[in-house]
C-alpha cells in the first residue's frame, strides 16, 4: 500500500564506471541513444537542451516497429549530481499527446541522481508520483464522478 | 486491465482520504457510519468517496438497504502495482543496456589512449 500511496517508482544501479561517463551517457544525445529504452527497443532520435528550462525530445522504437516520442523540460541540472525533468508522450514535433490517446499517464516527473564512490557510480532513477498525469487525467474523471454522484443523489 | 480502469484506479488513489478509507477496509468491512467517524466527515461526503472507490472496482458495497458495508477488492490494486512493476522492469532493462554501453565507452577510451 505504501508504494501505491507514494505512486513512486525508484530504481537504482551501481555501475563500474566513473561519474563523468555516466553523466555523459545521460546528457549527450550521441551516447543517450546507445542505451536508452528497455530490451529490444532502440532510441533512434534524441535532442537535449541541457539547462534548466531546456527541452528534450527523444523517441523509442519498439521491436515491432512502433516509434514513440516523448518530450519535456529540465527542471534541475546539477552537473555530475542530479537531473530532474518532466517526460510526456508527444508527437514527432514535441506536442504532448494526452493520456486518453496514448492510454497511459501523460507526464512523469523524473529525478536521476548520481553518486560516486571507489571508482563506481550509483545511478538512481525516481518517478516521483504519476501525480501530475494521473491527477490531470483523473481530473476529468473526478468531475465526471462528481456529476455522477450528484445525479445519483438526486435519483435517491 | 483496460487503461480506463487503470486511470480510475490511479485517480481513486489520488485522494488521501480515500487512501485512508482503503487502508481501514484492509482490516475488514465497515459501514459508512464507521468510516465517517474518524474523519469527522458527513455521511454524504464519505458516500462520495465510496462511490469513487466502487467505480474503480476497489471496493464492493453490500446489498442490504439499511446497512451497506464497504469491502476492499484487492485485484485492481494488484494490477496497478503490476503496472508500476512494468516501469521498474523497463528501467532495469535500460540499465542493463547502459551497463553494456559503458563498457564500450571505456574500451573506446582505452583504445584512443594507446
Amino acid at each position: 500500500m505504501e508504494k501505491l500511496e507514494e505512486r513512486r517508482v525508484e530504481v537504482s544501479r551501481t555501475f563500474e564506471a566513473p561519474l563523468e561517463l555516466l553523466w555523459k551517457a545521460w546528457t549527450e544525445p550521441e551516447h543517450f541513444m546507445k542505451w536508452y529504452g528497455p530490451k529490444g527497443f532502440t532510441a533512434p532520435t534524441c535532442e537535449i537542451d541541457l539547462r534548466e528550462g531546456g527541452r528534450h525530445l527523444w523517441s523509442m522504437l519498439s521491436p515491432d516497429g512502433k516509434q514513440m516520442y516523448s518530450t519535456g523540460t529540465y527542471k534541475e541540472v546539477v552537473p555530475m549530481e542530479r537531473l530532474v525533468y518532466t517526460d510526456s508522450y508527444s508527437d514527432a514535433e514535441g506536442n504532448i499527446i494526452s493520456s486518453a490517446e496514448m492510454g497511459m499517464p501523460t507526464t512523469m516527473d523524473v529525478t536521476v541522481t548520481f553518486e560516486h564512490a571507489d571508482g563506481k557510480t550509483t545511478v538512481t532513477v525516481s518517478h516521483v508520483g504519476y501525480g501530475a498525469s494521473a491527477e490531470h487525467a483523473g481530473m476529468g474523471w473526478e468531475q465526471a464522478f462528481e456529476k455522477l454522484a450528484s445525479v445519483l443523489a438526486e435519483g435517491n | 486491465m483496460t487503461t480506463d480502469t487503470l486511470s480510475l484506479t490511479f485517480s481513486a488513489l489520488g485522494d488521501p482520504t480515500r487512501r485512508q478509507i482503503l487502508a481501514r477496509l484492509a482490516n475488514g468491512e465497515l459501514s459508512v457510519t464507521q468510516l465517517a467517524e474518524p474523519f469527522k466527515m458527513t455521511m454524504p461526503a464519505v458516500s462520495k468517496h465510496l462511490k469513487v472507490l466502487e467505480r474503480a472496482g476497489l471496493i464492493v458495497r453490500g446489498r442490504k438497504a439499511q446497512w451497506r458495508p464497504a469491502k476492499l477488492q484487492a485485484a485492481p490494486l494488484r494490477e496497478a502495482a503490476d503496472w508500476m512493476e512494468q516501469y521498474r522492469q523497463n528501467w532495469e532493462e535500460s540499465f542493463d543496456k547502459l551497463d553494456a554501453y559503458l563498457k564500450t565507452m571505456q574500451n573506446e577510451k582505452n583504445k584512443s589512449a594507446d
